[in-house]
């Protein structure tokens, strides 16, 4: 080992290491936090990318290095030394690798406990996926279900995550939190948010063809804000189609311009009126036949690919509301292709 | 053999031979771990659906599984064990005789094995669609069903062979070989209905 | 098994069948008859068993696809072109030879790679052009992909669409890929290496590679069928239970694609422990050796498990089972328990045979010794144990009981022991070496770079807190590609055109061969680096659609990739050129020391005219006079007949 090779490893080294550490701050690699749970996972993913710029960097210069000093021309035929091993080298990448390894293992798991410990007196709230909507009831506010997860800065959430049909995942990229829903067992996952605003949340699981539509929103607001807001949503109401159409998702699939949705998947629902005549039925019949049994009539040029699933989920009166809401909403007559 | 006579002849070079181990019974030998594995993944089916799902009952109310038959059927088959191993045991004396009634024994009780499960599948009196239950059980037992039939086959080859005049005092893996083969399904059959029937 | 030996010479050989003869005689011609009847048997036997079991629709196009067309028609395919023959004449209680004919061994026209060949050098060749053809197919399904992320929205690929070639893509470039390259480049290299004539089981092997055509064509026809298989390679239930019946296709297609796996691996071990020649000891094994040992190991113990999660996704489609039905006692995620069971041990099916390449190619190249041989063959090992305690690391947000996450974690870190050894090591034996850049050794540093990266990456992920955040994000998906793209692909590569001399017996083309390597890792980079950042930043994996935030960091990708795309077409072009009128190779044109240089490029019909004697160490780069084996014709007159004995 020549006094320039070395030179050439430190320098190499130095070099690999101060860009890896530019990539590492210069880029903005995780979304803004907005958990407790989440600063701490932060710290690990800190904690984990230091060790791995090392260790990137010690390989980077080994390797730069050896192609730097060490090159020869194709048609050299000479042998390099017959050096066959070093055993106390051998000793030490061994173990300087497991002791880093071990530090990880250590402080991951450290953070893994914390993380499930939730703050005093939590909301609880009963998450439901279903294809391909998303629904949060809060045991503790009079059982109410919403489209979307209110929750409060500051004041754990509990969520027991349970899926209606198949998996999905709940996912919301600023608290760091994902968990999948099973349909056999109850899930769980802790979230003590620390910033008020709304976070999108995704589903991770491939879960059928609305899977990459398969979102809503996490909403976090001020103690008073909360508070105001559950006590007006658990006032009794009006059965609202706006609400059973959001809460049901089909807004990801279709587009319907009162309920502001703009999905592609499905044909859109402006021009009802229109499908009705097509098919050759009443709007009203039409419409709740398109809904509890969707594979009865295919809108040519659609896949058969709504949830089959509404007749169950869709109470009754609920039903009546959002057929009225659409027949009322779509009204449009010219004609127009369904889906595509 | 010297260089110029290699080139001359049309075969390969007999193989160094690095292992005292036969190759075929080694061949067989891997092929049981990995067929140990395959039923192992049942096995690890079963778990799940029993241990780890934890029904209340198990099984489930109604269902009853013909243990005395199924244990005198593990009779029968642990039985043709011994034959098998008769069946060897005699061609390598050289006797052609013990040779060819063992390989017979083994393959009617084997068939006898075989036949008795069907009946049992016929009169169970619930299907695999019923519940999880009735899926492990009939996939459990239909599993090992399918390796009997393999096993089956490959003694049904030896015993055809047998009555051709083949093997002998010093060739005979094409005996040996199933019946390490049939060994196995018998081992197994004797795990299964321990897990299946009397756990 | 093999041949039980009796008298009699083989059946007579020589001319080959002519007019009608075509129609008996083993080949594509008998395939044609042979396919449909086979298909219509199982037509019948499944018609027979649902009228005897009174189902009702007698008619089940499901049942029927499954039995009738991909199980009896791909053993029907297989007789048909010949790969039973011997076995059934065995069966029948045919007369069989002591030392067969070998009138399907080795290659003499193009044509004899086109049918049932026993020759480890010829199945090789088929194995490596047949994956690099699924390569292609399974790359142009990417480029589909990429195109269709080019920008948010559905563009090219509806919903369906995309599912389907997300699942066919991965499952092309794994099943058909990764794991049978390996198989192909190992299978014509090992026997070589141990100074073997040829596989243990000649016709088994045969039989290993027509399978995989065979779960090709499987994958490829779910594409017509309804529904294709879209819930990803993984076919996680209750997806790929209440999937449309296209999803048989995936879980046929595997169970042909491990079968195949299966027999090779035990070929393999079997070739490794009773075939070495004398001086083999196994401490003088090159690496690629001690690699495929462990990985054949793997398979056989882990493949079975893969071929079980299948099975029971198909009884619960076909037989409506309830394995995974919850609503009848069935256990969901028993399934990915099951299924990664296999599926981690798989990825070190992927991972492992390109270390035993890298170590031949570093070695080699860098005129050196491979450093601490015996920690490099022992680090194999202990990758191979603990791969089966980590299966649980692909699950840590699937809501399995919560007390196996830490465990789990545990054992994934402590991979990254043995595997920095093995890092390490090579790093050790480039150092001071008499460095020649070939493009395989530049395809080794590309290798050695990337897939530290992605092995870095896997730390992030078996951190269960990172992992919350970045399960199902295109952080997977960029790990993924560094491991099995930087790490098993460039290895591939390497391995390719380290052995093309001896495979064709023609050089490549060097300075083409440099253009591809850059090529390559530059459009690597661009293509997947990026994918860590949008992963964590929030964009879910398996979506056809994303936020528009994304579109940006998507195009540029997508630009990546066609650039990465078209980077093979320099590869494919050098090959081709190369193979048809590359200068001759010499026997040895790396001046490498293991067996397989020792013998002409390509190598005679059966290998060796007679079995080598070895001698030594495989890797004595530098040590004056060393040498790793001597053939027949030099023990008689360099070598004293006592000198052998000891050495033994
Ligand atoms: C060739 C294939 C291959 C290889 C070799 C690996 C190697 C590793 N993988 Fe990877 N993995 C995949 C292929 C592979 N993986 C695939 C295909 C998936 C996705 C499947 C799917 O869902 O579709 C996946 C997913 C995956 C997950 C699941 C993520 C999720 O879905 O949530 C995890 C989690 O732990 C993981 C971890 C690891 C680890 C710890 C290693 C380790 O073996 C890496 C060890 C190597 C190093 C660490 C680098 C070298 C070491 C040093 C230089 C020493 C010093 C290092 C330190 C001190 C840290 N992988
Ligand atoms: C095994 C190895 C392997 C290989 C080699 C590749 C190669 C590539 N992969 Fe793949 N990939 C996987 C394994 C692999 N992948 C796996 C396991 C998954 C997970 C699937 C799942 O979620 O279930 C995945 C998923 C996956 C995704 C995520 C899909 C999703 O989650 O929605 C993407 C997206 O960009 C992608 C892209 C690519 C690209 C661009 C290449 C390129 O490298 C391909 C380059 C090759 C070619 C293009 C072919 C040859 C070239 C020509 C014939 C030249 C002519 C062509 C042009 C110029 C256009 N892959
Ligand atoms: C997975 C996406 C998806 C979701 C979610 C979805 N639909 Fe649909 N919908 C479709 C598709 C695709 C069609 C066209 C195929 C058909 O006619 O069944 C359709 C058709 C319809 C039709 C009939 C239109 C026609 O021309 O046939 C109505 C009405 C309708 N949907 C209403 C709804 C309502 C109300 C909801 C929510 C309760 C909903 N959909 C949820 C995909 C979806
Ligand atoms: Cu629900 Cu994806
Ligand atoms: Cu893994």
């Amino acid at each position: 080992m020549t006094r320039r090779s070395v030179l050439q490893l430190i320098v190499i080294g130095a070099v690999a290491g101060a860009l890896a550490t530019v990539v590492a701050l210069a880029l903005p690699w995780l979304p803004h936090v907005a958990s407790k749970e989440g600063e701490r996972i932060d710290f690990v993913f800190w904690f984990v990318t230091w060790i791995c710029i090392a260790v990137f960097a010690i390989v980077a210069a080994v390797l730069g290095t050896a192609l730097l000093s060490f090159r020869v021309p194709l048609d050299d035929d000479q042998d390099g030394p017959p050096i066959h091993g070093h055993t106390k080298l051998e000793i030490w990448w061994t173990a300087i690798p497991a002791v880093l390894v071990t530090a990880i293992s250590i402080v991951s798991a450290v953070v893994l406990a914390e993380n499930g410990k939730a703050t005093a007196n939590p909301i609880r709230v009963n998450v439901y996926a279903q294809q391909f909507a998303w629904t949060f009831q809060y045991p503790g506010y009079k059982n109410v279900s919403l489209p979307n997860l209110y929750l409060e800065k500051g004041r754990s959430v509990e969520l027991t995550l349970r899926s209606r049909d198949v998996i999905h995942s709940f996912w919301v990229p600023q608290f760091r939190q994902k968990q999948d829903l099973l349909p056999d067992q109850d899930t769980k996952l802790i979230i003590t948010p620390t910033l008020t605003g709304e976070f999108p949340v995704i589903c991770t699981e491939l879960c059928g063809l609305g899977h990459a539509v398969m979102r809503t929103r996490a909403i976090v607001m001020t103690p008073d804000g909360f508070a105001s807001y559950m006590t007006k949503a658990t006032k009794p109401q009006k059965l609202s189609g706006l609400a059973i159409f959001a809460a049901q998702g089909c807004g990801s699939c279709h587009t319907l311009s009162a309920a502001k949705s703009s999905g592609v998947t499905g044909p859109d629902l402006d021009y009802l009126a229109a499908y009705a005549k097509r098919a050759g039925k009443p709007l009203d019949a039409f419409v709740r036949e398109s809904i509890l049994a969707p594979g009865a009539y295919i809108e040519p040029g659609c896949a058969n690919t709504m949830p089959p699933n509404f007749k169950e989920l869709i109470q009754p009166k609920q039903l009546d509301a959002l057929v009225a809401y659409l027949v009322k909403n779509g009204t449009k007559t010219t004609a127009h292709k369904g889906c595509g | 053999m010297t260089a110029h006579a290699a080139t001359e002849h049309h075969g390969p070079p007999p193989a160094h031979q690095s292992s005292r181990v036969d190759a075929r019974v080694l061949g067989m030998f891997l092929f049981i771990a990995s067929e140990i594995m395959l039923f192992g993944s049942f096995f690890t089916a079963l778990f799940f659906v029993r241990v780890v799902k934890a029904p209340p009952e198990w099984p489930p109310a109604g269902f009853h599984l013909p243990i005395l038959v199924a244990g005198i059927n593990t009779a029968i088959l642990v039985t043709s064990s011994f034959t098998v191993h008769w069946a060897l045991t005699s061609i390598k004396r050289g006797s052609r005789r013990g040779l060819q009634a063992g390989l017979v024994l083994t393959f009617l009780m084997g068939l006898t094995f075989l036949i008795t499960q069907m009946i049992e599948y016929a009169r169970i009196g619930f299907a695999p669609h019923d519940n999880a239950f009735a899926t492990t059980f009939f996939c459990l037992t239909g599993l090992h069903g399918a390796h009997v039939f393999v096993g089956l086959t490959l003694l049904g080859m030896a015993t055809v062979r047998a009555f051709r005049g083949h093997y002998s005092a010093d060739h005979h893996h094409g005996v040996e070989i199933p019946g390490i083969y049939w060994h196995f399904v018998d081992v197994m059959w004797i795990v299964v209905y321990a897990t299946v029937y009397i756990l | 098994m093999t041949a039980v030996t009796e008298a009699h010479p083989g059946a007579a050989h020589g001319a080959g069948p002519r007019g009608w003869g075509h129609l008996r005689s083993p080949g594509f011609v008998r395939a044609l008859w042979m396919t449909p009847l086979f298909g219509a048997i199982g037509l019948g036997l499944v018609l027979f068993f649902r009228w005897l079991g009174h189902y009702d629709p007698l008619w089940k196009w499901e049942t029927i696809t499954t039995v009738a067309f991909l199980t009896m028609m791909p053993l029907g395919f297989l007789a048909g072109i010949g790969s039973f023959d011997y076995w059934a004449s065995y069966a029948i209680g045919r007369p069989t030879p002591e030392h067969e004919d070998h009138s399907s061994h080795g290659a003499k026209s193009w044509r004899d790679y086109f049918r049932v060949n026993t020759d480890h050098k010829v199945i090789g060749v088929q194995y490596v052009v047949t994956t690099f053809f699924f390569f292609v197919i399974g790359g142009l399904m990417a480029m589909l992909m990429r195109a269709e992320l080019a920008q948010p929205g559905t563009q090219y690929l509806n919903p369906q669409a995309f599912n389907d070639v997300v699942s066919a893509h991965a499952g092309l470039m794994i099943f058909l890929f990764i794991i049978p390259s390996f198989a192909g480049l190992a299978n014509f290299v090992v026997p070589l290496m141990l100074g073997a004539p040829d596989m243990a089981f000649p016709r088994l092997n045969a039989l290993s590679y027509w399978l995989l055509p065979i779960a090709g064509v499987t994958f490829l026809a779910g594409f017509f069928a309804p529904g294709g298989f879209g819930c990803g390679w993984t076919n996680y239930p209750p997806c790929s239970t209440s999937a449309p019946w296209g999803n048989i296709f995936f879980s046929m297609g595997v169970q042909w694609a491990g079968a195949s796996s299966i027999m090779t691996a035990l070929n393999f071990l079997v070739t490794i422990i009773t075939m070495r020649a004398p001086g083999m000891t196994f401490w003088r094994m090159p690496l690629l050796v001690w690699a495929n040992f462990t990985t054949s190991m793997l398979v056989v113990v882990a493949t079975p498990f893969i071929a079980g999660s299948q099975f029971f996704v198909m009884f619960d489609r076909v037989m409506h089972t309830h394995f995974f039905d919850p609503s009848h006692g069935g256990y969901v995620l028993g399934y990915q328990h099951i299924f990664w069971f296999y599926s981690h041990p798989a990825v070190y099916i992927m991972m492992l045979p390109g270390f035993g390449i890298m170590s031949e190619v570093i070695a080699v190249n860098a005129r050196k010794p491979v450093f601490g041989y015996r920690l490099m063959a022992l680090s194999l090992l202990a990758i191979l144990v603990l791969g089966f305690s980590v299966w649980a690391h692909h699950m840590f947000v699937a809501g399995m009981a919560p007390w196996l996450r830490v465990p789990m974690m545990v054992t994934s870190m402590i991979i990254a022991v043995p595997t920095g050894i093995k890092i390490f090591s090579w790093l050790a034996t480039m150092w001071a070496g008499r460095i020649r850049l070939t493009t395989s050794f530049l395809f080794a540093c590309g290798f050695i770079s990337m897939f530290v990266l992605g092995g870095l990456s896997g730390i992030y992920l078996a951190s269960v807190p990172i992992d919350i955040q970045a399960s199902d994000t295109y952080f997977i998906v960029a790990h993924i590609h560094y491991v099995l793209f930087g790490g098993s692909v460039f290895t591939i590569f390497a391995g390719i055109y380290f052995w093309f001399p001896k495979m064709t017996g023609r050089m490549y083309d060097e300075r083409l061969g440099r253009l591809h390597f850059w090529l390559t890792f530059i459009g690597f980079n661009a293509t997947f680096f990026p994918m860590h950042l949008i992963g964590l930043d929030g964009m879910p994996r398996r979506v056809a659609d994303y936020a528009p935030r994304f579109a940006d960091f998507n195009l540029f990708i997508s630009l990546a990739s066609f650039l990465l795309g078209a980077s093979t077409l320099v590869f494919f072009y050098n090959m081709i050129k190369s193979w048809r009128s590359g200068p001759p190779a010499p026997a040895n044109p790396w001046r490498a020391l293991t067996l397989e240089w020792l013998v002409s490029s390509p190598p005679p019909i059966f290998n060796f005219d007679a079995i080598p004697q070895v001698v030594g160490g495989p890797y004595e780069y530098g040590v004056p006079g060393a040498r790793h084996a001597v053939l027949e014709s030099e023990t008689m007159h360099a070598v004293e007949p006592e000198e052998v004995e000891k050495s033994e």
